[in-house]
């Protein structure tokens, strides 16, 4: 029996009785296990949020108890009086309750100073470095693919889930074929009943020599062993938990891990470039921050809902922060370092790294990185994932925080 | 006598001498034309679809029997073919009251209680929500623009499946990924339409032209926030996209350089659809930049940028990657610099060179692109041999599916194109596509005149249903862990009620929006099977393997095909099933439309 197979017979719930389970090999057991709903030894997972644009840290986490900052930002900057007090010195912009509630449950780690020396200033450079993890240099291979790589060099199928439009670099592997899949609903072969046979072939691709043809031919395959998983677990997923207006796919990755996908990396994107508030960004990106709050609070309540929440943790990064000094068109223009956060029920809430100074700033009034980004990566990858050797993957050894419970 | 020659095309084209095989490897870089004696129906099939969306086997025949030159300049210097494509028909949605269009509600409803008035909206004089008028007039014309661009957009389609001019189609396509603007930012079709007008008067012609053009039109001002670059405080989005996207790339300026070009455009504005030059927000002090210092404008910044040896290299190479294949050596994208340069930035020959060329025909570049979406959508319907792009399935709605929406491009980068066109998900839905054409929906509801957002539909129905404003635009979910902060805060100031807005100017967009047609495509392939003069079933899977595949599915898999088709038909004969074969063809042919290898170009 072919493990497709099994997956398909699992998930439609037939054929599988007691003494179906008990005369089968370990291996498969477990995954019948899995798709029942029960996590097989739990393994931790990895959620990565990105918020595409280059969000403005500094009207995210507010710094209110620093008058540099309204120095800075005389028209943009928000006052302290609006703020959600976390301390005596942050708060966050008014629509962060999610955020707040998060933080001061101790469930939400905030990581101050994020980047990397002589960073670029254009999303799709310094965007295609956080991809990578290798800043002025770049790489074939995304972070979260080169992850993938080290931990499952057998690269078995799902091990990483990106769920958008299109791939993102970060995901990319040299072993592993990602799966990608936008709507779950459609995430189908809508074929007609005389078409399944051919539909259900495999095709020896030995003699291609043609490689966008064997690219395609490999996807097919991809596609053909992932999607009636993956459309099953949408269909089955039912959430009393209000995501609010945008719920950045997060309920779609409950659903999978509800469904015992054997995912252990998820990517998910705030995506089109939201973040990038040049201009009159005082409402927009108030909005922007409410729905990324909103979603990321109740993605932890539907973990706990469906009994994953130890096993989940979420990153969350923006390719850089915003120019210190607010610009005259009331937004801010391409800057530098800014925060990351980790939320998880297993991440120890609080302060991360040094808060950069609002002070002394760049040649180009820009934030000066306290903290590499890579250290955050080499955080999850070690300290959650579990995997020690980080250098191998991120090419160099990065002081990680003790951020996990 | 249009049978017998159809016949000869078919029986031309079966024996398995694709594409793919053929030409020898050494073409590779090699700029050298292509020779007469090499000239062949596969390369004009290759031809015809990179420098345009493909054809029917006549059309490619016609090629055929050109010489490379003639079939490669009848493409490239296609003005003197006659093209009759009509105008965009506006519905007429917009009014002077709207302009200028404020950036968000908040400031609409600021506006109007400052001044009494906003888009051409006075205040209500008394009565509940004196302000809603205003906001619903506001949430009009946001929609209104919407729909009026999936019209400009079904225009544009229009254009590509039915004309003469496929290069001049392919290139405003290219130009569209590369000033990449999306309706959603700038929220005026009548910009978009402006925007694609220039592709197509320019697309082939000037760069310079097209570039100086390109920073004069209000999509592109209003999308790169040029309006608000002022003197005294430069605001750099503009001027760091010109460079980094739009002619040099990143990494051949500094940050410095990007300040003074910002610098340079200051008051670059816009009024309406005109380009204006406020003086005294521009900035005439001397800018020192990429090493020459002058009291610059911003034509003359373009001129410096084009002036750089890295910009001609930089836009030849891109128009390679998006004609013929993704990795262009550095020496052949010198050489094609070399081209540009020679021409004055003229377009026009070094598109004559790239598609005469031994390279283009070399087995590395041919059958080796993966097509966009909007590139199979309107190559499917050519090849069908459509005159024009078929309202069901919806256009819009099926390529935004597949990752290419007309008007908007993921962000001022474009799409990425290559292999990103592919994921799992999305080669499925490429065959889901194939699909819905050939077996139209019988379910199926325009897009532009349902609503999507479930939030309207509520709301109006509970309007309709004659519930309170308050009432009817009250939130329902909730729940555990409570309401999220968003749908509590969503809106509840008395001058106006923003649910109700939106679901008003919605309603008034659907009045004044004229409705895109909505016809199935009109395909026929018992017919086309019929004039092809093909005898079994055999012959059949060959033809259309041939006439909508430029890379064939492997060999097993084609003897599956006609398997399945002798199955469907109850015998090899197709005259015995020409009464009813159409629907087994129709699936043969959605067969054939989700194989991996359709998606090759």
């Amino acid at each position: 029996m072919k493990r497709r197979d099994l997956l398909k017979t699992g998930l439609y719930g037939i054929g599988i009785g007691a003494t179906g389970l008990a005369r089968m090999p370990a291996l498969f057991a477990q995954t019948a296990q899995a798709l029942a709903g029960r996590p097989a030894g739990s393994p931790r997972i990895l959620v990565v949020l990105e918020l595409s644009g280059g969000n403005d840290g500094l009207n995210t986490l507010v710094p209110y108890g620093d008058d540099a900052y309204y120095r800075q930002r005389p028209r943009i900057g928000i006052r302290a009086s609006n703020v959600r007090k976390i301390d005596d010195h942050f708060g966050f912009s008014s629509g962060m309750a999610g955020f707040e509630r998060l933080y001061k449950d101790g469930k939400l780690a905030v990581v101050h100073g994020c980047g990397y020396a002589n960073p670029s200033l254009s999303h799709f450079t310094s965007m295609a470095y956080w991809h990578t993890a290798a800043p002025n240099r770049g790489d074939e291979f995304g972070w979260a693919g080169r992850t993938a790589d080290a931990i499952a060099p057998k690269a078995p199928p799902n091990f990483l889930v990106n769920i958008d439009s299109r791939q993102s670099l970060a995901v990319r592997s040299r072993l592993h074929t990602p799966l990608v899949f936008d709507d779950p609903r459609k995430f189908a072969r809508e074929g007609f009943y005389q078409e399944r046979g051919i539909f259900a072939q495999d095709v020896d691709t030995g003699s291609v020599s043609n490689p966008s043809q064997r690219f395609l031919l490999d996807v097919a395959r991809s596609a053909k062993s992932a999607s009636a998983t993956v459309k099953e677990a949408w269909a089955k997923y039912k959430s009393p938990v209000d995501y609010g207006i945008n719920s950045l796919d997060l309920p779609k990755v409950v659903s999978l891990i509800d469904a015992g996908m054997p995912t252990r990396l998820y990517y998910v994107a705030y995506r089109n470039n939201a973040f990038d508030t040049h201009v009159f960004q005082g409402d927009l990106h108030q909005r922007l921050l409410t729905y990324t709050s909103d979603a990321v609070a109740a993605f932890l309540v539907d973990l706990e809902r469906i009994g994953r929440a130890d096993d989940v943790a979420l990153m969350i990064f923006s390719e850089f922060g915003r120019r210190v000094p607010e610009n005259t068109s009331l937004g801010t223009d391409h800057g530098t370092a800014n925060l990351m956060f980790a939320a998880g029920k297993k991440v120890k809430g609080g302060h991360y790294g040094q808060v950069p100074s609002l002070t002394r700033l760049d040649e180009g009034d820009n934030l000066i990185h306290t903290t590499d980004f890579r250290q955050v990566y080499a955080t999850m990858i070690s300290g959650w994932l579990g995997f020690k050797d980080t250098a191998s993957i991120l090419n160099g050894s990065f002081q990680t925080f003790e951020m996990f419970s | 006598m249009l049978r017998l020659l159809n016949l000869a095309v078919a029986l031309a084209l079966v024996p398995a001498a694709f594409a793919q095989t053929a030409g020898p490897g050494a073409w590779q870089n090699d700029l050298t034309p292509i020779a007469r004696s090499d000239w062949n129906y596969d390369f004009a099939a290759h031809l015809l679809e990179r420098a345009g969306f493909g054809g029917t086997p006549e059309q490619i025949q016609a090629l055929a029997r050109l010489t490379p030159a003639e079939a490669v300049r009848q493409l490239v210097y296609f003005q003197k073919i006659e093209n009759n494509l009509p105008a965009f028909d506006h519905s007429g949605v917009h009014d002077p009251g709207l302009e200028p269009f404020p950036e968000s509600r908040p400031a609409v409803t600021k506006l109007a209680k400052e001044k009494g008035e906003a888009l051409g909206i006075k205040v209500k004089a008394g009565g509940d929500r004196p302000l809603q008028p205003v906001v619903n007039k506001f949430f009009y014309w946001l929609r209104a623009s919407v729909l009026e661009t999936q019209r400009v957009s079904y225009w544009w389609a229009n254009r590509m499946v039915g004309t003469q001019h496929p290069l001049e189609e392919k290139m405003a396509l290219f130009w569209h990924g590369h000033f990449a603007v999306n309706e959603n930012k700038v929220r005026d079709y009548r910009k978009m339409l402006g925007q694609l007008e220039l592709f197509h008067k320019h697309g082939t012609g000037n760069f310079r032209e097209l570039m100086i053009a390109e920073a004069k039109s209000p999509a592109m001002l209003s999308f790169l926030d040029a309006g608000v670059n002022v003197k005294g405080a430069p605001n750099e989005n503009f001027a760091r996209e010109i460079m980094e996207l739009f002619t040099m790339g990143v990494g051949n300026y500094t940050e410095k350089d990007i300040r003074e070009a910002a610098r340079a455009f200051t008051g670059w504005n816009y009024v309406d659809l005109k380009f204006v030059v406020n003086e005294e927000q521009h900035d005439d002090g001397p800018k020192t930049f990429l090493g020459k210092t002058g009291n610059f404008d911003g034509v003359q910044i373009i001129d410096i940028i084009l002036q750089q040896p890295v910009t001609a290299r930089y836009i030849a190479g891109k128009i390679y990657r998006y004609f013929v294949r993704q990795d262009p050596s550095p020496e052949l994208q010198e050489k094609l610099a070399g081209v540009l340069r020679s021409a004055n930035y003229n377009l026009s020959p070094l598109l004559e060179a790239i598609f005469l060329s031994r390279d283009f025909y070399s087995p590395t570049s041919v059958g080796t692109q993966i097509k966009s979406p909007v590139q199979l959508a309107v190559s499917t319907f050519r090849k069908m041999g459509l005159k024009t792009a078929p309202g069901v399935p919806d256009f819009n709605v099926a390529t935004g599916t597949l990752g290419q929406r007309l008007f908007s491009p993921p962000t001022v980068a474009g799409w990425s194109g290559g292999r990103s066109w592919i994921t799992p998900g999305l080669l499925l839905e490429r065959g889901n596509f194939a699909r819905d054409i050939l077996f139209p929906d019988i379910n199926f509801i325009p897009p532009d005149r349902a609503n999507p957002s479930a939030d309207v539909r509520i709301v109006a129905d509970k309007i309709r249903a004659g519930l309170d404003i308050s009432t009817a635009t009250m939130p329902e979910r909730g729940s555990e862990g409570g309401l999220a902060e968003s749908n509590m805060l969503a809106d509840r100031d008395e001058d106006f009620n923003t649910r109700y807005g939106s679901f008003r100017g919605w309603q008034m967009a659907l009045e004044r929006v004229k409705p895109i047609p909505r016809h199935t495509a009109d395909v026929d392939l018992s017919r086309m099977v019929t004039d092809a003069g093909l005898k079994n079933t055999t012959e059949v899977v060959d033809y259309f393997i041939r006439r909508f595949m430029r890379v064939p599915p492997v060999n097993e898999k084609r003897q599956e095909l006609v398997k399945f088709l002798n199955g469907e038909i109850g015998t090899t004969d197709v005259a015995a099933a020409k009464t009813y074969m159409e629907d087994a063809l129709r699936l043969l042919l959605h067969l054939i439309m989700s194989e991996p290898e359709y998606q090759l170009s």
